[in-house]
């Protein structure tokens, strides 16, 4: 055994008023909840902004105020908000900071002053994203890829300040996420428990420390991306513009590299989404252990795959920039190396699945999400291959194939994941279930509309319908017919948005009326479950931390009483700390 | 090796039989990296941290410099020479790179300064401590305050903007003020965190708690003067 | 239970939906037959995928569903599946990658003796250029870009001449021979997508890229743009007519050149002198003062100013004749005309010059040409201008409003003010665009230079669009 934890050795100190527990609290349970309401309210606004999308596309002109500058508005902050405020800062700013220092057997995260400035950070990114709605010119609409020229040239909306309101946010986003990266980082290196050691990890913990790995090396490029794109707007510098002629007039630019952003851009991109994914995969895999009773199939290949994936993840980029312009040549190499980086994450769906065979599984709303997740995700990853591949990805490059295969493989089963979480974890946050009954609708709505939106959405890709675009009028390659999908897609986005609502009325209700869960609800084996106090106090686990004895996933072991063994139980024959019974 | 049996509980061990070379050696690492509480042994947490905060930080200098060596390698129009641009005349003689030299000197003492800080920190005097970190500061910045003159210079005699300069390549005064610029903000970070912790470390402060905060404070600075060495070798010397 | 149910129906349903879908590749149009295979390879490799993956998972859920009597199996891991499993997944990837690598490199080498035709994209529409005679395409450079030189050619370089210049978006390619194309844009990125040749690739501004293939049916194909490119990307569509080689050739004859467009460029018998004297006016900045349809500035109006009699500061009176030109061009204060303040600077040009200045100053005050070369003059003005890129003439909404019914229509300002857009107002709208946006459309169309005859001939086309 090593040395006493440092945190056994200083004295917990219990903050006192309404302010420093609530609002400005440095208890990592506490941001945690802060995270996940601001990530889920803004989200709630990109949701919304999809509908407008939606009933463009569905509905063409039926609604006089969304014109194309308004609708590429909506395409942009709809990508934006999803992807970086609602999925990133929801599974390392809110799951992260939850289940981090209990997994762990942390009283709290290692420096819990800059966590909390770390959630104070990303409001003020999210304040000033909003702002972008108020400025004259709104907000960008540029794609949420930002690409230059358009993104800072008249005839894209916004280029005026609501780029730059954009690029500032993100900036900020960039400061939060590293503050907060550093403490999940620093925490699971070093501030373990007793027995604690890295292969006893629970994978929930694997994949949100390797996601935040990858945050703190791939958010520098879009930080530089971003200051040099606002160079480039406010001060008239040419990284990224090269000699341009826009409007009738030549514009002072020139010798710069629109490709050069792309390249910075996607060097950031590809891990992003990365960072979204393996924080799901690990999620995942706990839900389905508990639920099924068994322990997740191959632990340690697993925890390879999330560390290879995860490496690999910054040697596929350009796989975004087949027909960007680049040298060609770097197609071979993007290839190859894109296609290799589905080996570990083909197997990762295997053991997901091979952990259900001879499984003993309760189809409780948890498990039903980590099910619908793994066959999306199945579909999502699928298609990637497509694209990966070059000559694919030629024909199917932005058109509508890409749309749904980023929306199954990042809007869909991440999301699932998510609400799987939630409905996983609200028991020990709040010491109440939520509604099963509600938790059924919720689920089956949204597994099955989110399917239906995004699976025959590939064939409009196939027939080569591109994306960003405002209206279809004038194709004749595009038949009548894919108006009628169109439609389809259209209701079933707003039925699967309305369904949402249930989740909303669920979290407020059970949060107070809820059935009492007890400290277990799941007899789950992993340490957050195992705290004296539901939901925890402030330090987590009383006088003594935990001292862990087995890995996270002892559930049925032969010759056990019963069909779990949490973490901490000791062996037989032995107290807590390791004298034996008499 | 049986590492997730249910009956295990400390430690993992490694068999008699792979106790040789390499395999042995490799398998040390990760057992002791692996281990529980902490991978990095008698690392205090705020040291781990920091080294991974410079990490991230190195990251976004490599993509600074990597973005204007792509902007210097295609640009259209013939890059400003840096030993012409950042000479001075002193006393009638053309110095090429002159202020540079002297900055890359005084930066380099200055971690000198620092390393010698934190040497005395460990040896718990507290006070030479503290006046080497304000004497590490101070040649901080005063490299900031020559970056300045640099600035001045540049901007007020030779024209040099965000987008253009009379000598050539736009580009050459936009990449030349935003990784500069980006590094003295650094340097000057250093100097405020230096300065408050060298008063600190005067009051006592860490007697009790011992001195690995002058450490840490040391790791940050030495990481901002090899990022100077390195715009130093790739934006002046090429 | 119901998941695995629900999952077995997502399967079947999946593939049916496939087999159903009347949503598939559009009919292949060129040589790229390779890369349906590889994706109809991709489809089943992946299909078999997940068609097991989900059955099998349906099946465990069911057969090992939760009983109070049961336990499940406690197995950490078994070396020798995962190493199957990923040997076999290994395998699936490379019968994937390696015929994708092998088209590649197809795609990557462009054949000896492709022709080659260059699209220039910019917003929000398509130009082509193809090199002539002499098979090479002249330098362009974006300073050289007007209104009169559209395609930023090089008037020094003796290869553009002959370039043979396309403005209207329609694109027409021999059948089966295998052309190469060059990308080029002006302002931002775009994309040149046909649907029905497969490949893609992006123009880039400041970088030329290309793609190549062999087109191998007759007929007319979409063309649209694959990369957003603001608020006209949705529109800036175009087509490419396959044809025989005949028509095809024929088609190409009756294309201008570079030389012919420079030649005609405005209504009036233009010939090369008046040409000389408007790039004179232009390159030497002579219009930052001097505007040429009669609107003030810091110095005369030049329309209508040859015979014109005017006042001088010191009271005299003069005609304003060829002597009076030349003088106020190379000692302009002697004579300031009066009104107007002595701040024009000397120009020393040439006789040769400030000859064919007097005859560009001489074409703005002839008189118009016939009325139905007006129409097809602005017919042609609004194709080579690329004013048909935001405003359709069909009614259909666009970046800019349609000139369908326009002439005449009373329209609501950005000011909220009400206007008849009659010859004045278009006029205006040509000219100074901004300030007279219909409410309802962004402030981003650039202003134009016409010349009065140019706005004449624009506004008689719009007048037939009904």
């Amino acid at each position: 055994m090593a040395h006493v934890p440092y945190q056994e050795a200083l004295p917990l100190h219990e903050p006192k008023s309404f302010w420093t527990r609530y609002v400005w609290s440095q208890d990592h349970k506490v941001i945690a909840i802060q995270y996940t309401l601001t990530a889920v309210a803004v989200g709630l606004v990109a949701l919304v902004m999809s509908w407008l999308m939606r009933l463009q596309i569905g509905f063409p002109g039926s609604f006089s105020f969304i014109d194309p500058s308004t609708y590429y508005q909506l395409v942009t902050m709809h990508g934006m908000i999803m992807v970086i405020y609602l999925l990133t800062a929801i599974f390392l700013g809110g799951f992260g900071n939850f289940l981090i220092p209990l997994m762990v057997g942390a009283r709290d995260m290692v420096f819990p002053f800059v966590n909390m400035l770390s959630y104070w950070a990303y409001l003020l990114s999210v304040l000033v994203l909003m702002a972008s709605f108020f400025v004259p010119g709104g907000p960008t609409g540029a794609g949420w890829t930002l690409y230059p020229p358009q993104a800072i040239l008249p005839g894209t909306p916004g280029s005026d300040s609501g780029i730059v309101l954009m690029l500032v946010s993100l900036i900020l986003f960039i400061v939060a996420a590293t503050m907060g990266g550093l403490n999940y980082v620093t925490t699971v290196i070093q501030a373990r428990t007793y027995g604690m050691t890295m292969m006893r990890l629970p994978l929930s913990v694997w994949g949100i420390f390797m996601a935040t790995i990858l945050a703190l090396l791939a958010f520098p490029a879009l930080f530089v991306g971003g200051v040099m794109m606002l160079f480039d707007r406010l001060l008239g510098s040419s990284f990224f513009m090269p000699a341009v002629v826009s409007m009738g007039k030549m514009l002072d630019y020139q010798g710069g590299s629109p490709v050069l952003f792309q390249h910075i851009f996607w060097f950031f991109g590809h891990p992003e989404v990365y960072i979204v994914a393996l924080p799901a995969f690990g999620i995942v895999s706990d839900i389905i252990s508990t639920h099924a009773r068994k322990n997740i199939f191959g632990y340690r290949i697993m925890v390879w795959a999330i560390v290879s994936i995860g490496v690999l993840s910054f040697i596929v980029w350009a796989h975004h920039m087949y027909v960007s312009g680049m040298n060609p040549y770097f197609g071979f190499f993007f290839a190859i190396t894109t296609l290799i980086i589905a080996v570990p994450t083909a197997i990762k769906v295997y053991n997901w699945v091979l952990t259900l065979w001879q499984g003993n599984i309760h189809m409780t709303v948890p498990m039903l999400f980590a099910v619908a997740f793994v066959s999306t995700f199945t579909i999502g990853g699928i298609t990637g291959l497509f694209l990966g591949n070059v000559v694919i990805d030629l024909p199917l490059s932005d058109t509508y194939f890409v749309v749904a295969h980023f929306h199954m493989v990042m809007g869909v089963s991440p999301i699932l994941v998510v609400f799987g979480g939630i409905y996983h974890w609200f028991p020990k946050i709040t010491g109440r279930m939520l509604n099963d009954t509600l938790g059924q609708i919720h689920f089956w709505l949204t597994f099955l509309g989110t399917y239906a939106i995004y699976f025959p959405m590939h064939y409009l890709g196939f027939i080569g319908m591109p994306r960003r675009y405002y209206a279809y009028e004038g194709y004749q390659f595009i038949p009548e017919s894919a108006q009628d999908l169109n439609v389809f897609i259209t209701i079933s986005a707003l039925m699967v948005g309305a369904a949402q609502f249930i989740f909303l009325y669920n979290l407020a209700w059970s949060a107070f009326k809820g059935k009492p869960a007890g400290s277990n609800p799941w007899n789950a084996t992993t340490l957050e479950w195992q705290t004296p106090d539901t939901p925890p106090s402030h330090g987590n686990w009383g006088d003594r931390l935990p001292i862990v004895y087995r890995w996270a996933y002892d559930y049925s072991v032969p010759g056990a009483e019963k069909d779990f063994i949490p973490q901490n139980q000791p062996p037989a024959g032995e107290n807590p700390g390791g004298a034996a019974t008499t | 090796m049986v590492q997730n049996s249910s009956e295990q509980h400390r430690p993992l061990t490694v068999p008699e039989e792979w106790r040789s070379g390499v395999h042995n050696r490799l398998t040390e690492i990760s057992t002791d990296w692996s281990s529980d509480q902490d991978a990095f042994k008698n690392v205090p947490w705020g040291k781990a941290m920091m080294w991974i905060f410079l990490v991230s930080d190195t990251f976004i200098f490599t993509c600074f410099l990597t973005g204007y060596m792509t902007v210097r390698m295609s640009t259209t129009e013939p890059w400003p020479v840096p030993s012409e641009v950042f000479a001075l005349t002193i006393a009638g003689h053309h110095i090429p790179l002159i202020l540079i030299a002297i900055m890359t000197f005084i930066l380099i003492t200055s971690s000198g300064t620092m390393a010698m800080a934190v040497n005395f920190g460990y040896r718990r005097e507290r006070h030479k401590t503290a006046l080497l970190m304000l004497a590490t500061a101070l040649f901080g910045a005063s490299f900031v305050g020559m970056q300045a003159f640099e600035w001045t210079k540049l901007i007020v005699e030779e024209g040099v903007r965000p987008w253009g300069n009379p000598m050539g390549a736009a580009q050459f005064g936009s990449t030349f003020f935003m990784i500069t610029g980006f590094h003295g903000l650094h340097v000057s970070i250093g100097v405020i965190y230096l300065s408050t912790v060298a008063f600190k470390v005067w009051r006592g402060d860490y007697q009790s708690r011992g001195y690995e905060i002058v450490e840490i404070a040391g790791l940050y600075w030495h990481f901002v003067d090899l990022v100077w060495v390195f715009i130093f070798a790739f934006f002046y010397l090429w | 239970m119901v998941i695995a149910v629900a999952l077995i129906l997502i399967v079947i349903g999946s593939v049916w939906f496939h087999f159903w879908s009347p949503w598939w590749l559009t009919p292949l149009s060129s040589n790229w037959s390779l890369m349906d295979d590889t994706l109809m390879i991709t489809f089943v490799v992946t299909g078999f995928v997940f068609v097991v993956v989900n059955l099998f998972m349906a099946y465990a859920l069911i057969r090992f569903r939760y009983r109070a009597d049961r336990r499940a199996a406690y197995e950490p891991e078994n070396k020798k599946l995962e190493l199957w499993l990923t040997g076999l997944t290994t395998v699936g990837i490379v019968i994937m990658l390696a015929p994708g690598l092998i088209v590649l490199a197809d795609f990557v080498h462009v054949p000896e003796g492709a022709s080659v035709v260059e699209a220039v994209g910019k917003q929000w529409q398509w130009k082509f250029r193809f090199p002539g005679k002499d098979g090479i395409l002249g330098n362009t450079k974006p300073r050289f870009i007007s209104n009169q030189n559209p395609f930023g050619l090089n008037p020094d370089d003796p290869n553009a001449q002959d370039d043979v210049l396309i403005s209207n978006s329609e694109l027409h390619l021999p059948v089966d021979l295998p052309i190469q194309v060059l990308l080029r844009s002006y302002d931002v990125l775009h994309d040149f997508y046909v649907p029905h040749f497969r490949v893609k690739m992006d123009a880039v501004p400041g970088i030329i890229s290309s793609l190549w293939f062999t087109p191998t049916k007759i007929g007319r194909f979409d063309l649209a743009c694959a990369e957003y490119c603001g608020i006209g990307h949705h529109t800036m569509r175009g087509a490419v007519f396959v044809e025989d080689e005949g028509s095809f050739q024929n088609w190409l004859n009756n294309q201008p050149t570079f030389a012919q467009t420079i030649a005609k460029q405005t209504i009036g018998s233009e010939n090369s002198q008046v040409r000389q004297g408007r790039l004179l006016a232009e390159a030497k900045g002579c219009l930052g003062c001097h505007s040429v349809d009669g609107s003030p500035g810091a110095g005369p109006s030049w329309k209508g100013l040859l015979g014109k009699t005017e006042t001088l500061t010191d009271g005299t009176t003069v005609v304003v004749d060829e002597n009076y030109i030349k003088t106020s061009i190379l000692n302009p204060n002697a004579s300031v005309i009066k009104g107007y303040s002595p701040i024009m600077p000397a120009y020393q040009l040439t006789d040769d010059e400030l000859n064919a200045f007097i005859a560009f100053t001489a074409s703005l005050s002839a008189t118009n040409n016939t009325a139905d070369n007006l129409v097809s003059k602005g017919k042609q003005l609004a194709e080579q201008q690329g004013c048909l890129g935001c405003h359709s003439l069909d009614g259909n909404a666009s970046a800019g409003p349609t000139w369908k019914g326009l002439f005449g229509k009373t329209e609501t300002l950005a000011d909220n003010t009400t206007i008849i857009a009659d010859e004045a107002y278009l006029k205006e709208a040509i000219l100074n665009p901004n300030a007279t946006i219909v409410a309802g459309f962004a402030p981003i169309m650039p202003p134009y230079t016409f010349s009065d005859e140019e706005l004449n001939a624009l506004i008689a086309y719009t007048k037939t669009i009904q």
